[in-house]
């Protein structure tokens, strides 16, 4: 039920309707049990992986209270959430990023060895800044709230989409609009400069094919008309 | 670690390296509480600077330790700059 609730896709058989279709009748096996504080940590480490398209890990230095509190509205404000990460358990969760279930019994001891690119970052106290869409502007703009905060909290890395991004790639990634600018610039592009050019090409084949057509239809109604003509 | 008679601590590391954990791990063990007394100037460097990462610490009589976080270990590091302070320590507590 956890799983569902989180929008896990957990292998689940519908419960018959003798069966309690409470927490239990989602049969998981996990690794610890399954109303502990950590299956549910992995769990939603799990929907906050699979459900942001950017999630930027950042360094969390002793936040007190009042700074805690600023940082998560100003993060808030540009769209996304602050989460801070335990990084045992969010170590385990990428180490079966791939299965369906990262709590799983089975799926824990298969990945025991797996390693993560996203490791190097989760080394003393982290966080995480999710956002749902991947937008680099976002990065951008967050890059500015955090200048405020110095040694305070500061970004390590990043997930973007699938891929671990590093400080040096985030740097290049933040100043690349966005996906749906590109795609205008694109179309944009294409209409001014190739406009032209790629309208006779590809109309080009269909004329030609007109063209022979055309004569070849002239061509059987000439002698008709010449016929015509001589009677 | 005792952190009491830092008054200026200097890291520059890359997070991605071997130093991230020692740095950060470091970093974190300053407790706000001395955000008056100790000024923190910290520097997160790109795997492609080619400025070697350090940390650097100025004690209150102005002895200044320099440690290179890839080498050490986070309590290797702590050790370092305990013995200098221990030293502090016995000289405030003879003079009180």
């Amino acid at each position: 039920m956890l799983g569902k609730i989180l929008g896990l896709n957990t292998k689940t058989s519908v419960p018959s309707i003798t069966s309690r279709w409470y927490a239990t009748a989602v049969k998981r096996n996990t690794f610890k049990p399954l109303d502990s504080r950590k299956t549910f940590l992995i769990d939603s480490y799990a929907s906050l992986m699979r459900h942001n398209q950017l999630v930027l890990f950042a360094h969390r230095n002793n936040l007190v209270k009042n700074d805690d509190d600023l940082f998560r509205s100003q993060i808030k404000q540009l769209g996304g959430e602050l989460v801070v990460i335990n990084n045992s358990l969010m170590k385990v969760y990428l180490r079966s990023e791939k299965d369906e279930d990262p709590a799983d019994a089975q799926t824990t001891l298969k990945n025991k060895r797996n390693k993560h690119p996203l490791f190097s970052v989760l080394n003393g106290p982290t966080a995480a800044i999710a956002f749902k869409e991947n937008d680099p502007s976002k990065i951008k703009q967050l890059y500015k709230v955090l200048k405020a905060a110095k040694e305070k909290l500061f970004v390590v890395g990043a997930k973007v989409d699938d891929d671990f991004y590093s400080l040096d790639k985030l740097d290049t990634y933040k100043d690349l609009p966005s996906k749906p600018e590109l795609q205008a610039q694109l179309v944009g592009l294409l209409n001014i400069l190739g406009g032209y050019g790629l309208t006779r090409t590809l109309e080009s084949a269909s004329n030609v094919l007109h063209l022979t057509l055309k004569s070849h239809h002239d061509n059987v109604e000439n002698p008709k008309t010449e016929q015509e003509e001589s009677k | 670690m005792i952190t009491k008679y830092f008054s200026k601590v200097v890291i520059k590391f890359n997070p991605m390296g071997k130093d991230g954990k020692v740095a950060r791990v470091f970093l974190s063990s300053i407790p706000p509480s001395m955000k008056g007394s100790c000024s923190i100037d910290s520097q997160v460097l790109l795997s492609s600077s080619k400025v070697e990462p350090t940390i650097k610490v100025t004690f209150k009589d102005k002895k200044t330790i320099e440690a290179d976080p890839r080498n050490l270990n986070v309590q290797e590091l702590g050790n370092l700059f305990d013995r200098h302070s221990r030293q502090l320590g016995l000289k405030d507590s003879l003079q009180a």
